[in-house]
């Protein structure tokens, strides 16, 4: 693809995609309502209406999270495979939110009183995406070989699952329940209150990633180059870290964990874009990833009769096969 | 002026020891020696990658170590010996990843970095490769659109490690007659390493040999010197 031009085009067309599959989104499901509860629903809420209630309280914020999620995954995704030169990483594959599994697996599951407040539980989540992501960073100093570094996340995955599955036995009926739902992966948790507070955090970690596509691009040619031209390399690997567990963290905290979408949309924005210019790639995650999961999350929903699909497997059963592929043709 | 004064190379521990050395702008220097000496190592510590193990390096009469690395990326450029081939880097975007200094802070190129990138390959020939992805591109284009990489950095000085390792002989010949160029017309500073010597030597160039029984820098003046220094 060439020029600017065109690459807006595609970025308009796929945001138009996200606004008609929002708009269905909004008005069917398992009970359809039409423009008029819609247009209400937005602009003069009223709580008497049950389709006015359906459409804001259950269906906008699931929507909005499939939005900021998918989105929000992909440009993580983006960051890991720069950083890592590696086009199979992903925060998810890297056990990146592995990290913030096992501090939300503590919160719900020990009841330790600030875990499991919202904000506890929040913040603990980002800081253990932190935490594993710096631990992977130290790692990749070590394991020049792209594949050990991702079999290395997913050992870090499988202790983690382990540990997690420890607290499982020892912890009570109620709060099993929960984490096991949690840990299914699903965008139904949000309550409309809590998207300001998430959009807010979102918007501002995704100005802090424009602001070093410049380097990223450098980055593609390795570390040296970017030292070259005058950056600190240091500073710059923990900045991206430092992104990508805002995003993971922030997602899974509210989500769960939620498998492929931070490896497979940026592999198919860079494949579709066929550029490295990291400003173009950010647009193309954002608008892609919002797409893949709403697109993803719709699907579920009209399963949702006959049974209800989590969003984590969806999401598996197109990735998983996604990733062989690369392995197959770019890793061999 | 780039001066060295006492300097030890090395990355952990000392390769080879340069008592005194002057690299002037509006020349080339020839750097060679055996094969692991530390030819790389030499280049990359004046490129400040890695820092001498002892003694001084300046810069304009001032010291290498004073410079935060944004100023230092604007008076030295440097070529690895093994540039890397990314997909769906074209050549054209990885040329302006040398305009680095120039570009706005999102990478937009400004008419004058474009013109600077086009004026590059013509000097370089390259332009036929402009669409390409640098993963495409034989070891030796490669090579070219490293060197191209550094030229639109506008620097005085260009540190090349090993340019002309995957060339084929009218390449090197080549790039050669480019660096006399660069230097002769452009008034750049050129260090490279190289073991194309005979070829080099038809050139007036300045010459370096690290001797490996002393481990020190000296400078050559001919051929057999530097015949002396293989032949053991």
């Amino acid at each position: 693809m060439k020029g600017i031009k065109s690459y807006s085009a595609v970025l308009f067309f796929v945001l138009a995609g996200i606004v008609l599959l929002s708009i269905y989104g909004l008005l069917y499901g398992d009970i359809d309502t039409n423009f008029q509860d819609l247009y209400h629903a937005l602009i003069d809420y009223s709580n008497e209406d049950m389709d006015q209630v359906i459409i804001r309280e259950i269906r906008l914020p699931r929507i909005l999270m499939a939005i900021i999620s998918g989105a929000a995954l992909s440009i993580a995704g983006m960051l890991m495979q720069t950083l890592f030169q590696n086009p199979l990483a992903g925060p998810y594959v890297l056990g990146i939110n592995s990290g913030s599994s096992l501090m939300v697996a503590l919160g719900l599951l020990s009841g330790i009183g600030f875990f499991n407040s919202e904000l506890g539980l929040i913040g603990s989540a980002l800081l253990g995406a932190f935490v594993f992501g710096l631990f992977i960073l130290f790692t990749a100093s070590f394991l020049r070989n792209q594949i050990s570094l991702l079999l290395f996340g997913v050992m870090l995955g499988s202790f983690v699952s382990s540990i997690i599955t420890i607290l499982e036995v020892g912890s009570q009926a109620e709060a099993l329940k929960a984490f096991t739902l949690w840990s299914m992966g699903s965008l139904n948790g949000v309550t409309i209150e809590q998207i300001p507070m998430i959009s807010m955090v979102f918007i501002g970690t995704c100005f802090l990633t424009i602001f070093i596509v410049k380097p990223l691009n450098i980055l593609v040619l390795g570390e040296d180059e970017v030292r070259l031209m005058g950056y600190n390399i240091k500073k710059l690997r923990i900045l991206i870290v430092f992104v990508t567990a805002v995003f993971t963290g922030l997602i899974t905290a509210f989500c769960g964990p939620i498998a492929f979408v931070g490896l497979a949309v940026p592999n198919l924005t860079r494949m579709l874009f066929r550029t490295q210019n990291h400003l173009l790639l950010f647009f193309g995650n954002l608008l892609f990833g919002a797409f893949f999961l709403l697109s993803c999350d719709i699907v579920t929903q009209l399963f949702s009769e006959v049974l209800i699909i989590p969003i984590n497997a969806l999401t598996s059963l197109i990735g998983a096969p996604f990733v062989i592929y690369i392995l197959i043709s770019k890793l061999r | 002026m780039i001066y060295l004064k006492n300097i030890a190379v090395g990355f952990d521990k000392e390769l080879f020891s340069v008592n005194e050395a002057v690299f002037n702008k509006g020349g080339v220097h020839v750097l060679t020696g055996k094969n692991g000496i530390g030819k790389s190592a030499f280049l990359l510590t004046l490129a400040g990658l890695i820092k001498p193990l002892k003694g001084v390096i300046s810069l304009n009469d001032k010291m290498l170590k004073i410079y935060s690395s944004k100023e230092l990326s604007s008076h030295i450029a440097y070529v690895s010996s093994n540039p890397k081939g990314v997909s769906f880097l074209s050549v054209d975007s990885y040329l302006m990843l040398g305009r680095s200094n120039f570009t706005n802070i999102f990478g937009k190129a400004s008419e004058t970095d474009i013109k600077e990138v086009e004026k590059a390959k013509s000097l370089f020939g390259i332009h036929h490769l402009s669409e390409k992805f640098t993963n495409q591109l034989s070891s030796g284009e490669l090579q070219l659109c490293a060197i191209a990489k550094a030229y639109v950095q506008q620097t005085d000085y260009i540190l090349l490690d090993e340019p002309t390792s995957h060339l084929d002989y009218a390449n090197k010949r080549k790039v050669y007659e480019l660096l006399d160029v660069l230097c002769k017309e452009h008034n750049k500073g050129i260090i490279i390493s190289t073991h194309d010597l005979e070829l080099a030597f038809k050139f007036p160039f300045e010459f370096y040999v690290i001797q490996s029984q002393e481990r020190m820098f000296n400078e050559v003046k001919n051929f057999k010197d530097v015949e002396k220094e293989f032949s053991h």
